[in-house]
């Protein structure tokens, strides 16, 4: 029999000792969990036209990195000694990680408006830099940009929601798109196309849970309100998600939707086939008939949405993105100095939303937030032939116009949708009734994220 | 007077301060820890490190940035009073009854038949089983949204040619558990069979030499010898894939993203959901419960393995 050359003490001993030492760690570990605030960093200084530098810059990849980079061109133009370094990343995946953990991070990014509230600490204060644009940036943009009254983002795209309808359908069924002024109008037109096609089911209505969410919130803002007021605390229990949801109720127990997930097969079979004549939607569904649509293309147009009260607002916004510069961005002057030129000046905005490569008509799918990129009588992308050459720019700054301010949105808005989005859900499906989704949403959302905010 | 005999020659003696017998004494002594420190090393650093900083984290409400507050055990009467939490161990319990029965069963005949030496294309048939174990998860997952999409996907359209109608299968809160349930299968079994095949291979061909001598039928020669001698390649694959099932993630993650309404949320796709929201603290509470639970779980199949030995 071999005898260990280790006596089982000394191995236990070893073993209370690495236990020691891991408890010891525990304490030391309690420093890494950041032991104290921090105040907003504020970024104040513009620097001069001849500011010499390189700074890195994410967007994300596919057909706008491609459009932003030609923009971007414009900008080197105009500032020689400035090298930027466009890169196209996974922003969803990376962005919060990096500016949590401060390391690798870029000099500025895109970001979606509804992420930047809930990192704000870790972005600059941007506010004395965006102050001089103020007055002529859409209101709702700047609220989504503010947290306690600090603007952290520059506002970039406005998603205007509008009511997207075939026009050959409405003809044929007598229904007039400039009479569809509230959504009552809305349901008496779909009413009226399917008496004429008794397989229509004219409304759209979003089975994805996130866009359905959107959606809603699209038609919440259109009357002033959102999911969280200023502070943060839940306002779904009110009369005008009550409208909303009602609404929706009343369509589904008429048998008038089309419930189908955005752009997804079925859906777009619906859209072909005429079975979906009524779309309001945020005006980057001009996507479908430019790209996907065949038999639809060029029977499509849009027009604003209706109104939940006679005169009320005609649109709301549908998501939307703007640019953020993290608080500990090496070259931070720099890509203000780049965001300055792509959202408050002419030929940052012309570059992007003007022809290009990419689009030659221009890009047809948001509309600038700042104020004189968007005049009806200069406008930035030309007539749409997939919406039967259409003037889709003068519809949709029009409507931009009309976006009522928001609040800013809660860091925990994309998880809301886990409720309030799956509700919806339940809604259109006929499972749930609009008190029950306000209800159960309402306890949920405190519950699980308000009150663990 | 005594003799000088019985003393040992001063010589032989160590003296108390001679370095050379110290030294000597040294080497064996710390050899074997000098040997073993890198393990000790990189288990203290990337084991025992994150294990003890996750269980202090569990109790605070620490959101990745910013002051981390001491908050007790609120994290954890929160998990254990949250609706949400039960939900989510309620379908990996599902997900665990729809699988580890049906791979245990279905990876015994399949082991049962590759172990037999007159199986015609048995190494085509091993290739079979085996690779989708080692291929990777995300791919598998992907052919699996494609293979199971309602409206385009290929199932379907079999069902079609029979008359069958379309199905819901990722989401309808009826068809998404079976249809992960089944990707899951799919992926481990081939993990099972070599587990319950290198039980089989190491039962003593004479026993069932024996066996057959005394007139048992294959039948009897199955249930008397196969399934009592493999027992133990059992009980680990129940323990593995009961680790595995509650600890699901990839799976819905990719294919449903623990939809429709939470039905596909397991335990491990609902603690990945804290994390996500920056909410590390109860994201530590909850692995911690799952530990526990699947901890007790072990514990339960060992037992059972213990009793039955007795």
């Amino acid at each position: 029999m071999s005898r260990s050359f280790v006596p089982r003490r000394s191995v236990l001993r070893g073993a209370l000792g690495a236990g020691a030492l891991a408890a010891a760690a525990g304490p030391l570990a309690a420093c890494a969990p950041g032991s104290s605030g921090s105040e907003p960093r504020k970024l104040t200084g513009t620097p001069s036209a001849s500011a010499k530098g390189e700074i890195t810059i994410w967007n994300r990849s596919g057909d706008l990195f491609k459009v932003f980079d030609a923009a971007i061109d414009a900008f080197r133009k105009a500032y020689p000694d400035i090298k930027v370094n466009h890169q196209a990343v996974d922003i969803d995946a990376k962005l919060a990680n990096t500016l949590i953990s401060g390391t690798d991070l870029p000099d500025g990014s895109f970001w979606d408006d509804a992420k930047i509230g809930g990192q704000a600490e870790h972005l600059y204060d941007l506010t004395d830099l965006i102050a001089p644009y103020r007055d002529k940036t859409s209101a709702y943009k700047l609220s989504v940009n503010t947290v306690d009254g600090r603007i952290y983002g520059v506002p970039w795209d406005l998603d205007p929601g509008l009511l997207w309808y075939r026009e050959d359908l409405l003809e044929d069924a007598g229904v007039d798109p400039a009479g569809l002024k509230t959504y009552d109008d809305l349901l008496a037109a779909a009413r009226s196309l399917r008496e004429k096609n008794p397989k229509a089911r004219p409304l759209h209505m979003e089975k994805d849970p996130f866009l359905g969410q959107l959606w809603l919130e699209m038609l919440a803002g259109q009357q002033g309100t959102s999911l969280a007021d200023a502070d943060g605390q839940v306002r779904l229990d009110s009369k005008e998600y009550r409208n909303i949801l009602n609404w929706v109720r009343d369509a589904v127990d008429d048998d008038l939707v089309t419930h189908a997930e955005y752009l997804k097969q079925a859906d777009l079979a619906a859209l072909e086939n005429g079975q979906q004549a009524l779309v309001p939607w945020a005006v980057w569904w001009s996507f479908a008939p430019q790209q996907l649509l065949k038999k639809g293309k060029g029977k499509w147009r849009a027009a604003p949405l209706p109104a939940w009260t006679p005169g009320g607002a005609r649109s709301g916004a549908m998501g939307g993105s703007s640019f953020i510069i993290p608080a500990k961005a090496k070259n931070p002057e720099l890509a203000w100095l780049l965001y300055e030129f792509l959202c408050f000046k002419e030929p940052g905005y012309s570059a992007v939303y003007g022809p290009s490569e990419v689009y030659p008509g221009g890009l047809t799918t948001s509309v600038p937030s700042y104020g004189p990129a968007r005049r009806p009588d200069k406008p930035l992308f030309e007539p749409v032939a997939a919406l039967g050459g259409q003037d889709l720019w003068k519809v949709a700054v029009d409507a931009a116009d009309t976006i009522p301010s928001a609040a800013p949105i809660p860091a925990w808005w994309a998880k809301s949708v886990d409720y309030l989005g799956n509700n919806l859900q339940r809604l259109i499906e006929g499972k749930m009734a609009p008190d029950d989704v306000i209800d159960d949403s309402t306890k949920k959302i405190q519950r699980n994220l308000v009150d663990r905010a | 007077m005594t003799s000088g005999t019985l003393t040992p020659p001063r010589k032989e003696r160590a003296a108390p301060d001679s370095p050379r017998p110290t030294r000597s004494r040294r080497k064996p002594f710390l050899a074997p820890y000098l040997f073993v420190a890198p393990f000790y090393i990189v288990f203290a650093a990337f084991g025992l490190y994150p294990l003890v900083f996750a269980l202090q984290l569990s109790f605070t409400d620490w959101k990745g940035a910013g002051r981390a507050n001491f908050i007790g055990l609120e994290n954890y009467t929160y998990l254990l009073t949250s609706e949400e939490f039960w939900s989510s161990l309620g379908n990996s319990a599902v997900m665990w009854l729809l699988i580890v029965p049906l791979q245990i069963v279905g990876g015994l005949a399949a082991a049962v038949l590759l172990a037999n030496a007159r199986l015609r294309l048995r190494g085509m048939f091993r290739v079979a089983f085996i690779a989708p174990f080692v291929t990777p998860l995300v791919a598998m997952a992907q052919v699996w949204i494609v293979a199971f999409d309602t409206d385009y996907g290929l199932v379907n359209h079999l069902f079609n040619l029979v008359g069958l109608p379309d199905i819901d299968w990722l989401q309808s809160t009826v068809w998404a558990k079976p249809t992960l349930a089944l990707l899951f299968l799919w992926k481990t079994t081939g993990f099972a069979i070599i587990i319950l095949l290198a039980g089989l291979q190491a039962v003593p061909g004479d026993v069932y030499e024996a066996a057959a001598l005394d007139g048992a039928s294959r039948k009897r020669q199955f249930w008397s010898l196969t399934l009592p001698l493999v027992r133990r390649s059992i009980a680990f694959l129940v323990v593995v894939q009961t680790l595995a099932v509650f600890q699901m993630f990839a799976e819905p993650f990719v294919v449903t993203q623990g939809g429709p309404y939470g039905s596909t949320t397991t335990g491990g796709l609902y603690l990945y959901n804290h994390i996500l929201a920056s909410d590390l603290g109860t994201g530590a509470a909850n692995s911690f419960l799952l530990v526990l639970l699947v901890f007790a779980l072990s514990l339960l199949s060992v037992r059972l393995l213990r009793s039955r030995d007795e």
